[in-house]
Formats: structure tokens, C-alpha cells, sequence
């Protein structure tokens, strides 16, 4: 079993660090209030995540992290970082993997989010092609 | 083993189809005579039929409304009770594109449903309401909300005449999602053998045929009575190479109740 989803992402503009709201066309989206997209993406029980791909732009300096978390279900997350990329300035990244990152479900808590920090504010976008699967 | 499948996993024209039923270690067989919808096996269904606005339950307990008509919440899950069926328009029952009456007891459709996201926990109630995963006997009923007794994305079942079946869901992401399912299948039109010689030798698969295990580990009277209003018996006990003479006489005494059914 596999499923491979674009997850994408763009910051406010406004804040100089974040979690970037995550959008798919997998992905229920509604603009009505108070609906909210998901800024984390819990791993269903014993599956893997794999991100393949990552796009990263930004209108100005930027890094780009991926956490993770042993229990994404909390309402306060304990996140380690697990990936990091950093635009020097204006520009895009795209980073093709032929490893991918994975992460492991092995509990059904274990997530992941994608954060941006940047000295000034400025917008970001992400984009990660990501694969939910029990195969290795 | 002679392969008695095509690229789709469906019984080609001429081969023989065994049903087994693990509550009763008996079986159905079926000789495939023709595949109706030869050419046009697949059907992309659309979205799920969720309703919007049914609550359902979740995971980490409480319950979820569905936002939209096809979409499951993150961490919701269909219970036991409410599985699903496919309405079309024109069917003999348009509140189930899978259900067929007694009567058209030549038919039998071959269902491999694939959802989207595959990453979905699936699994069947047959008849509609009844789970039929468990563990240990009867000690553990397992199914999509609990931690095993599903699979996931997919589906094969045969349907019988007469019994409504319901397809139940369960995402544990937390991710709200539209789905779809496709189907592939094959609408069989199917006669049970009247040799009961042959019946043996597919039992003790000395003849090539697709076996089948259905997913019921619980008899309920509405399959027995379904079994036996359409096909006049609910089965060939599946009996071991050594007991050859004792098969015969039961499988001559239940082709006398199908061909009287037949006849009906």
C-alpha cells in the first residue's frame, strides 16, 4: 500500500517564524470559519512517511525545517528537528530525494510539521511530496 | 496451479470460482460461463457516500461531523451498524449497487474496491451491521476502529444474492480527506456444477479454480437463509482427500436440493 500527496504550504508574510499551514487536494478544504488547515500531519499506525521531494521559496532570507514528534496528538507537541534547508536570500530550493526522509509510525502518534524562521518577515512556500506507505 | 484469472484477478469464461465460508468450512462453487461486463471491468464510483453533517466517531473518542458530502474526518471512522453502501440510479436497489434479489441467482459480482487514500482502513459487514473480524473465537471483535483487523485501501469480496453488505472506513491521520473509490469487477453469470465428482476434485483442488475466503467468521440466519433461498444449500462441506466415498453421497443429496431450486 502507498499514497503519494503534494503538501503545500505559504507563510503569512507578516511573522517572522511559523508553522506552515498545510494544503493538499487531498486535503478538505473549507474558507468558511472556523475551519483551519493543519499545520501537522500525524502518520497513520504503522506506516511510514516518506518525503521524496522538497520545494522551498521565499521572498527573502528563510530556513525551512521539518520536526517530528514521538506524540503529535498533544495539544503541545514535544518537536525535534529532523531536516533543515536555508535560502540565503530571495530564491527557490527544489531537493529531489533518491532516499527519502521517513518517518516511522510505530505508536499512530508520530507526526510531522514544517516550521520557516526568517530574520525578517517575508513570504515563504513550501511544497513536500510525501507517500504514506507500509512497504520499505 | 492452471491460472483461472485474467489481469484484473477476475475469473476468465469456463473457469471454476470457490467461495469458502470459514464460519462453516463449506463452500460454494461456481463455474464462471460468461463475464457480462467483459471489456469495461473498472468503474471509477466518485467519492465515498458520506453524508455531511453525520457525526462520527473518533479515535481519541467523542464524535466528528462530516464537513462535506465524501469527505472522512481525520481520525473518524465508520462504526459498526452504519457501513456504507453504493446507491445508483437504476439499479434493483438503488440504494445498493451491489445487491441483487434471490431470484437472479445466475449472477454473481466479483468486487475489488480501491480507495482513496489508500491509506484508509476498510473492511466489510456481512450481512450490513454484522462485523465479522475477530480474534481468538469470538474473544476480540477487531475491524477499522480498533488496532488490526483491517486492511487498508482495498477491498475483494463476492457478492452474494440477497444480502446487503456494508463497507466500513476509518482514518487514523489527522487530516480531514476527500475521497474516491474505483471499482474493479465482473458481473458472472455462474451455474453450480452437477457433478459432484468435479465438486470434490475443486474442493480438494485437484481442478484449478479461484478460492475464495469470505470474511465470515460469524453465521448469522440472514446468510444461511440468504444461501439457501438462492442457491437451494448453503454449501459444500470441504472435506480432506481420504473421505472421498462420504463427500459423494452428501454433494449427490445437495445437487438434488440446487437443481429443485433451480427449477423453482
Amino acid at each position: 500500500m502507498k499514497e503519494l500527496f503534494t503538501l503545500k504550504g505559504e507563510s503569512d508574510g507578516t511573522a517572522t517564524s511559523g508553522d506552515f499551514p498545510l494544503y493538499s487536494d487531498i486535503l478538505y478544504h473549507d474558507t468558511t470559519p472556523p475551519w483551519t488547515p493543519p499545520t501537522k500531519v500525524i502518520i497513520p499506525f504503522g506506516l511510514k512517511a516518506k518525503v521524496w521531494a522538497k520545494r522551498f521559496a521565499a521572498e527573502a532570507e528563510s530556513a525551512f525545517e521539518i520536526y517530528w514528534s514521538k506524540d503529535a496528538t498533544v495539544a503541545s507537541p514535544t518537536w525535534e528537528l529532523l531536516d533543515w534547508q536555508k535560502l540565503a536570500a530571495k530564491g527557490e530550493l527544489t531537493l529531489e530525494k533518491r532516499r527519502p526522509i521517513v518517518i516511522r509510525s510505530l505508536t499512530g502518534k508520530e507526526g510531522f510539521k514544517v516550521s520557516w524562521s526568517q530574520p525578517t518577515a517575508a513570504k515563504a512556500y513550501v511544497e513536500l511530496e510525501v507517500e504514506f506507505t507500509d512497504e520499505e | 496451479m492452471d491460472k483461472v484469472t485474467d489481469e484484473y484477478g477476475l475469473v476468465t469464461e469456463g473457469e471454476y470460482l470457490t467461495a469458502f465460508i470459514p464460519a462453516t468450512g463449506k463452500a460454494l462453487v461456481f463455474r464462471v460461463k460468461s463475464r457480462i461486463n467483459r471489456g469495461y471491468e473498472r468503474f471509477h464510483y466518485g467519492p465515498l457516500p458520506i453524508p455531511a453533517n453525520v457525526p462520527l466517531p473518533s479515535y481519541v473518542g467523542g464524535a466528528i461531523p462530516v464537513p462535506a458530502n465524501g469527505v472522512l474526518p481525520g481520525t473518524a471512522y465508520i462504526p459498526v451498524g452504519s457501513g456504507l453502501s453504493f446507491p445508483l440510479p437504476g439499479a434493483y436497489d438503488e440504494s445498493d449497487m451491489w445487491y441483487i434479489p434471490k431470484e437472479w441467482r445466475e449472477r454473481l459480482f466479483h468486487v475489488i474496491a480501491e480507495v482513496t487514500p489508500k491509506w484508509l482502513r476498510c473492511d466489510l459487514e456481512i450481512p450490513k451491521g454484522v462485523s465479522q473480524r475477530r480474534f481468538q473465537r469470538d474473544k476480540i471483535t477487531v475491524g477499522v476502529e480498533k488496532t488490526f483487523g483491517y486492511s487498508r485501501g482495498r477491498i475483494e469480496t463476492l457478492h452474494f444474492p440477497n444480502i446487503h453488505y456494508g463497507y466500513r472506513f476509518g482514518n487514523d491521520s489527522n487530516l480531514n480527506v476527500y475521497t474516491g473509490v474505483d471499482f474493479t469487477y465482473a458481473e458472472y453469470i455462474v451455474e453450480i456444477p452437477k457433478d459432484s465428482d468435479l465438486i470434490f476434485n475443486i474442493l480438494t483442488r485437484r481442478v484449478p479454480s479461484l478460492w475464495m475466503t469470505m470474511p465470515i467468521s460469524v453465521y448469522v440466519d440472514t446468510i444461511q437463509r440468504a444461501f439457501t433461498e438462492t442457491y437451494g444449500i448453503d454449501g459444500f462441506t470441504v472435506y480432506p482427500v481420504t473421505k472421498r466415498s462420504e463427500a459423494i453421497s452428501e454433494y449427490n443429496t445437495l445437487l438434488k436440493a440446487v437443481e429443485e431450486r433451480e427449477k423453482a
